[in-house]
């Protein structure tokens, strides 16, 4: 009942175009998170949605009704800010019940709301204080409660977390996971954060430059990425790219060379047609990807540069020949400080020079 | 930000109307008069008797001579005492700043009449100023009907009303520069002094400049000292500045033509005064 | 130590070059009260006396007997508070609509604005008293003395600042909310800008308690003319004595001092936004 469909929508400010024709189905109920670098256009998407910006083209519903020319607060929508937005004048039954006491609600209705509303995120004890009293998870569940109280089909959330400092970030995320339980209804989450994406979401939707680069599950995005935007994007530290060349393409699959003055062969199964002997590709290997000399598909030796001891794992930060930069995920067995390290690729990806991948 | 025409005009046009009836209007209003005859009954097209008398009107050049030799001797020397007074008052040293900033901020709410009436009184030839002089063995000066004594009484009482001003507007740009950079010269052992001359100086000039530009507006349009101070322009027309003459041929004589073309004059010579201080202060190129 | 040594020194410079200034910037203020204090005969008395007397009742009579001294005041007083009132209602509005809304002509508003903003009063004094006096015959009248002047663009421009300083989630938090653009105006945006609202009344006030030129143009009848006017046409002529004047003087003054005293902060900062503006 509180799906959203996004149709071809394009917005333009003036002569710029910073979304493209955005093409989106959202289930109801579903919880998606729009992620991506600042400036690709997810905030403005989600504004769009909110009301808070007009569609410059194409078509935008909500529950199925077209709502291009629908008020903000005609949409049934709540959102959430990043900066909270609390009225510092206010206290915060009062920043609760605002919107509701300048429509003309019931009284008794706001009442109940608010009780509801401090219940479910426990801040009974916090209603007779001014913003500036609450600490920054306090403030959090401030905003979050002013847009429950609305009792929305569908929450919309900009970077709700990104004010948190890391400990309070992770318990909010459980938090909001344990809301959209509860609740059961529609959430669209913005954030530039892909371990708050994989977390969260039912669906991810991967932005760049104001075009949809993918959608899909958090898993699907990091085992089958669409391109190397994608890939390098989901997972941390990020996919390992290596420039390569096609040697040699075959019926199932396409050997390539590891650019480097020690090349590298690797062979690559493909289900789609291989490039041309001589093209230049990219391969991809996430750090975790890297395995023991011997049990991969190809070896390959670098020089480690330096190393991070995290304990139960170790990133080491190696050159390979050529002086690229490599990231390379080692257990607590295979630690390694200096020196020559022979690793296996055990698993990698390749990507065409336009940066698609090639399956 | 969604286009939202109609609620922007809605909060918007309770302004725009006075702002358009009382400021724009009259603007253009201004320039249309300054071409009109409005000593006959029916007011006619004749640019001769405004812009064409301008040229050749001993009172006007001689207000105009006035009003410039105010600007160049008064501004000068108020913007300085100005500066110093932002530096001095800023000065972490400085014991009892409360009574010295209301020392100098004071004057800033004093009425024109008010201080015009104190000002005419202390000078007057038989007031504290003579008496204080004549006290330490000085002759008694008859201040308001000597053309030169009567112009510096003008210029002390300009200077001693618009210091304050200018002072408050100096010391918020004093205190927006950050204390880290005259740490960093005090390690590198910079005196005081100089660090006046090549670190305060410097970043001020903008609100230096700012200061200027105001007070060159402002003594453009000088009118209530010299009406009130030395009794309309006096001794004779001695004090009479632009805003006095344009207040003299707009109200005392009706010629709201004549007084329309000294106006625009008046607000050419300010804006291009005002141009002339911010090409001068421009940032230049290193 | 020899560091402290020419600390304390310079500290001595500093004060000494100060206080001897002040006392000079004092002093017309400190006449203006002992003076308001004395008779002719002590003002124009042979000695140096600086010190006040008790003539202050007998001034303030002899102003209010032959001028009416208080209903010029009380006259003041009221357009004051009703320009101030009025100019900031308009202006915190207009302020709004340039800091929160695109809009067809808001360039234009703004460079009109912006670009009209040195120039002399004086340009539009003839045409202004030309329109009000002489076409519509309003001399004389409340609205003379309070409307003409609301055309300053000051708080148009400190008040469009402030709401664009301000964080723009709050009110998009509001309409996400349903609530109309004035009530996001009366119930979130002024209350947030009350500091800077607080200076702006402070400075409008200012201008209209001391404002001058306009008055004495368009009301030149008795009963309606304010305290800086009546006072300004006393001096120079022999109907009340110097002591009146001083007095006079004193009641314009002593007020605005002790504002200025109890509100420095906002003072500072109308004056600074006015400069700057």
């Amino acid at each position: 009942m509180a799906g959203v469909s996004l149709k071809k929508v394009v917005k333009r400010f003036g002569a710029y175009q910073i979304i493209h024709g955005a093409d989106l189905e959202v289930a109801d109920g579903e919880f998606v998170v729009f992620v991506g670098p600042s400036g690709c256009g997810k905030s403005t998407l989600l504004r769009m949605i909110a009301g808070l910006e007009e569609v410059s083209a194409g078509e935008l519903m909500i529950g199925g009704r077209l709502v291009n020319d629908v008020e903000p607060a005609e949409r049934g929508v709540a959102m959430v800010f990043q900066s909270y937005a609390l009225y510092p004048h206010m206290t915060v039954e009062q920043n609760l019940s605002f919107g509701l006491r300048m429509t003309g609600h019931d009284k008794a209705d706001i009442a109940r709301r608010v009780t509801r509303t401090a219940g479910i995120l426990r801040i009974a004890e916090l209603l007779q204080r001014k913003p500036r009293q609450l600490s920054g998870g306090q403030r959090q569940r401030v905003a979050i409660g002013r847009a429950i109280m609305r009792e929305p089909k569908l929450f919309l959330f900009d970077e709700p977390l990104s004010n948190l400092d890391a400990e309070l970030r992770v318990q909010m995320r459980v938090e909001l996971a344990r809301l959209h339980r509860e609740l059961g209804v529609t959430m669209i989450y913005v954030t530039h954060d892909q371990t708050e994406a994989m977390t969260l979401a039912d669906r991810i939707v991967v932005l760049r430059d104001g075009n949809i680069e993918q959608v899909g599950r958090p898993l699907d995005l990091y085992d089958d990425p669409d391109n190397q935007f994608v890939a390098g994007f989901v997972g941390s530290p990020k996919m390992n790219f290596i420039p390569a060349r096609i040697v040699e393409r075959g019926e199932k699959g396409a050997t390539v060379e590891l650019a480097g003055d020690r090349p590298t062969r690797l062979r690559q199964p493909l289900t789609g047609p291989a490039p041309e002997a001589g093209s230049s590709v990219v391969v991809g290997v996430r750090p975790e990807h890297f395995g023991e000399a011997g049990k991969g598909d190809a070896d390959l030796s670098v020089a480690v540069d330096m190393a991070e001891h995290l304990g139960g794992t170790t990133f080491v930060y190696a050159s390979m020949a050529g002086n690229r930069e490599l990231v390379i995920q080692r257990d607590a067995e295979h630690r390694a400080d200096a020196g020559e390290i022979t690793v296996s690729i055990r698993k990698s990806y390749l990507f065409d020079e336009s940066g698609k991948r090639l399956r | 930000m969604r286009l939202r025409t109609r609620t922007a005009y809605a909060f918007l046009t309770p302004y725009l109307l006075v702002f358009l009836a009382f400021w724009i209007w009259p603007i253009v209003n201004s320039f249309w008069l300054s071409f009109l005859n409005t000593r006959t009954a029916n007011w006619t097209f004749n640019p001769q008797v405004t812009w064409g008398r301008l040229l050749v009107d001993p009172a006007f050049a001689n207000a105009l001579k006035n009003t410039l030799l105010i600007l160049v001797i008064q501004v000068p020397i108020m913007i300085a005492l100005a500066t110093v007074l932002a530096v001095l008052l800023n000065s972490p040293a400085l014991k009892a700043r409360g009574p010295f900033r209301f020392a100098f901020f004071a004057p800033v709410v004093v009425g024109e009449v008010a201080y015009a009436a104190v000002f005419r009184l202390m000078f007057n030839e038989f007031g504290i100023i003579n008496k204080l002089g004549m006290t330490a063995g000085l002759p008694a000066v008859a201040w308001l009907s000597e053309p030169t004594a009567a112009m510096a009484v003008i210029i002390i009482a300009l200077t001693w009303r618009w210091a304050g001003y200018n002072a408050i507007i100096i010391l918020a740009g004093l205190q927006s520069i950050p204390d880290d950079v005259y740490e960093a010269a005090t390690i590198d052992g910079v005196s005081k002094f100089r660090q006046f001359l090549f670190i305060t100086l410097p970043l001020l000039r903008p609100v230096i400049i700012l200061c200027v530009v105001l007070s060159v507006i402002g003594t453009m349009q000088l009118f209530s000292e010299p009406f009130l101070i030395t009794n309309r322009g006096g001794p004779g027309q001695a004090t009479e500045t632009l805003g006095l003459f344009l207040y003299r041929m707009g109200f005392n004589t009706f010629n709201f033509g004549y007084a329309s073309a000294i106006a625009y004059t008046i607000a050419a010579l300010a804006v291009a005064i005002s141009l002339l201080n911010l090409w001068i202060g421009r940032e230049r190129e290193q | 130590m020899r560091k402290s040594v020419s600390e304390r020194r310079r500290s001595i410079a500093l004060h000494a070059a100060m206080l001897p200034l002040a006392l000079i910037w004092l002093f017309p203020l400190w006449v203006m009260f002992v003076y308001s204090t004395m008779d002719d005969n002590g003002i124009f008395s042979q000695g140096v006396v600086l010190a006040p007397s008790d003539q202050f009742a007998a001034n303030f009579a002899a102003l209010e007997r032959d001028v009416g001294f208080i209903r010029a005041t009380v006259i003041s007083v009221i357009v004051a508070f009703v320009y101030t009132l009025l100019s900031v209602a308009l202006t915190s509005m207009a302020g709004w609509a340039l800091a929160s809304y695109r809009f067809v002509g808001k360039g234009a508003v703004l460079a009109t604005i912006l670009g009209t903003l040195t120039l002399p009063y004086f340009v539009v004094v003839i045409p202004q008293y030309v329109m009000v006096a002489r076409d519509f015959g309003l001399h004389n009248t409340w609205f003379a003395l309070i409307v003409p002047p609301l055309f300053n663009s000051l708080g148009v421009l400190f008040t469009r600042q402030t709401f664009r300083m301000m964080p723009q989630e709050l009110f998009d938090a509001a309409r996400v909310e349903g609530v109309s653009e004035w009530r996001i105006f009366l119930f979130v945006a002024l209350p947030l800008a009350r500091p800077t609202l607080a200076a702006l009344s402070i400075i409008l006030f200012l201008h209209s308690w001391n404002n001058y030129l306009w008055p004495l143009l368009i009301n030149s009848d008795p009963s309606m003319m304010t305290a800086p006017v009546e006072l300004g046409s006393l001096i120079g002529l022999t109907k009340v004595s110097w002591g009146g004047i001083m007095t006079g003087a004193v009641i314009l003054t002593a007020p605005m001092l002790v504002l200025f005293v109890a509100l420095q902060r906002h003072f500072i900062a109308g004056i600074s936004a006015g400069a700057v503006k």
